[in-house]
């Protein structure tokens, strides 16, 4: 538990959250859900810096983009009327594996991606669609990748202002394996296509809870680039998914058994697609 | 630093510590004991509360959140010594056995049914999936929150 905070700030702009962070970070830290802030047994952080007041907690549509706000919640989020017209069930389905109802009503969007969390559903999911960042930082706003943010050096930790989906006819699955409903993911899976007169012309393959980050696989990728999306293809993706995957072991499962069941995952998403082709 | 806000209904202001949970403040400072801590990190929801209609752990809301916001607690189910349908369901259909878990379940249920009046079995148990029960097999639980709602839409409320 927190027992040392001295300040809580509600800065209302996305510039005043920034400057309050840089004036002491060491000492502080944003919240947004508080999902994980709240349980941080800290005694180093003094200053709260609340995200709510910044009103980044809507979901738009600009030309062809969702723009969704950090502070949105994952039950927000996943229930949005645009997210499901747009989306289909996609993220809907997946997100309801997400924690439990309320851990979805505090739980945000940004929240879910900042920490780069190993097992994070939301991460996977995104990553998977394609999804680009608004951030802040010392030379104001930027837009990169989702995956360039996960790849950013330990020490650069810019305000995410907004998530950016594009909508592009992708089909997208999630899948995932945990010990119980609400438990976090022992691996989760999430796969991407874009599908051409019944064939595979790109794909995304994402693995998470490896335990690290969750990852795309670029090497699967590439080899499912014009694969006809027939009943053997399911089959085929969980091959090169086993033969392929990347990670380690911890307390929740060993590397041989992680491997195993993201080929398993990657398989019955890969069946959804199939379906969802068809 | 101090801090505006509405339990049941009741309007406060008052001075708060930035790094107490809200589930500390209920039960300590407001003398609230109806909600139970259980695990103490959002895994069995016995701590739930309405934040603004929706349920939340309140293992995990820190106290300076809930600044302009309304919350209800079990405490706040009761109209003029009345149970709340709720509870007289969860009586009558044996919903409730140590009792741990009910002030939790019945907030996620009242949460439940204040946007949705006739909610399936399956809405009804995603409603109170993140609520754990050691002891009733939730299938009672299940009926209690639909027999509610059944009360609730004939207005014997
Ligand atoms: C019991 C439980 C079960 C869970 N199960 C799952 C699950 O199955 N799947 C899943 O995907 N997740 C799950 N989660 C949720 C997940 O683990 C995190 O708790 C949640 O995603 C954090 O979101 P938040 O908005 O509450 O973040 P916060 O606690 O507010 O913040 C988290 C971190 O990110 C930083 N931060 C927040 N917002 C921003 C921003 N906009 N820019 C920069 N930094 C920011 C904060 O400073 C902090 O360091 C579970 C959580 C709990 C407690
Ligand atoms: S005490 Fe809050 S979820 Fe268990
Ligand atoms: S009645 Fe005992 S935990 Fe539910």
């Amino acid at each position: 538990m927190l027992s040392n905070v001295k300040e809580y700030f509600r800065p209302k702009t996305v510039e005043e959250a920034f400057e309050m962070m840089e004036a002491d970070r060491e000492h502080s830290i944003f919240l947004s859900g508080g999902t994980i802030v709240a349980l941080m047994g800290s005694s180093r952080i003094e200053r709260i810096i609340d995200l709510k007041s910044l009103r980044l907690d809507s979901v738009s549509i600009k030309e062809d983009e969702i723009v969704v706000g950090a502070t949105t919640t994952v039950e927000a989020f996943r229930k949005d009327p645009l997210m499901r017209k747009e989306f289909g069930d996609f993220f809907y389905d997946s997100f309801s594996l997400v924690g439990s109802w309320q851990i979805r009503n505090m739980a945000t969007i940004g929240g879910s991606i900042a920490p780069k969390l190993g097992w994070s559903d939301v991460s996977a999911c995104l990553l998977a669609t394609g999804a680009g960042l608004m951030v802040y930082g010392p030379d104001g706003y930027r837009r990169i990748m989702l995956s360039d943010y996960f790849a950013l050096p330990a020490g650069e930790k810019p305000l995410i202002t907004h998530i950016i989906i594009k909508k592009d006819g992708w089909v997208s699955a999630f899948e995932k394996f945990s010990k119980t409903t609400f438990d976090i993911a022992t691996v989760n899976v999430a796969i991407s296509v874009r599908p051409e007169r019944g064939r595979i012309k790109a794909a995304r393959v994402v693995c998470g809870s490896r335990p690290q980050y969750p990852m795309r696989f670029e090497t699967i990728e590439n080899a499912l680039e014009e694969l006809e999306i027939n009943d053997v293809m399911p089959s085929i993706v969980r091959s090169l998914v086993f033969d392929n995957f990347t990670g380690g072991s911890n307390m929740l499962a060993s590397f041989e058994y992680r491997k195993h069941l993201a080929s398993v995952m990657a398989q019955k998403a890969a069946e959804k697609i199939k379906e969802m082709v068809r | 630093m101090k801090i505006d806000f509405k339990v049941n209904g009741r309007d406060y202001s008052l001075e708060v510590r930035e790094d107490m949970r809200l589930l500390d403040f209920l039960r300590e400072e407001l003398k609230l004991t109806g909600t139970k801590e259980g695990c103490g990190e959002g895994e069995c929801g016995a701590c739930t509360v309405i934040i603004d209609g929706k349920a939340v752990n309140s293992c995990l809301v820190l106290v300076p959140e809930i600044d302009g916001r309304e919350v209800i607690t079990v405490e706040g189910l009761e109209r003029d010594g009345r149970l709340h349908p709720l509870q007289e369901s969860f009586i009558e259909k044996g919903a409730v056995q140590c009792g741990f878990c009910t002030p939790g379940m019945l907030m996620s249920a009242k949460a439940l049914l204040d946007g949705n009046a006739d909610p399936s079995d399956e809405e009804i148990m995603e409603a109170i999936e993140g609520n754990l029960c050691r002891c009733t097999g939730y299938y009672k639980i299940v009926q209690a929150i639909r027999d509610a709602a059944g009360k609730l839409r004939n207005g014997k409320a």
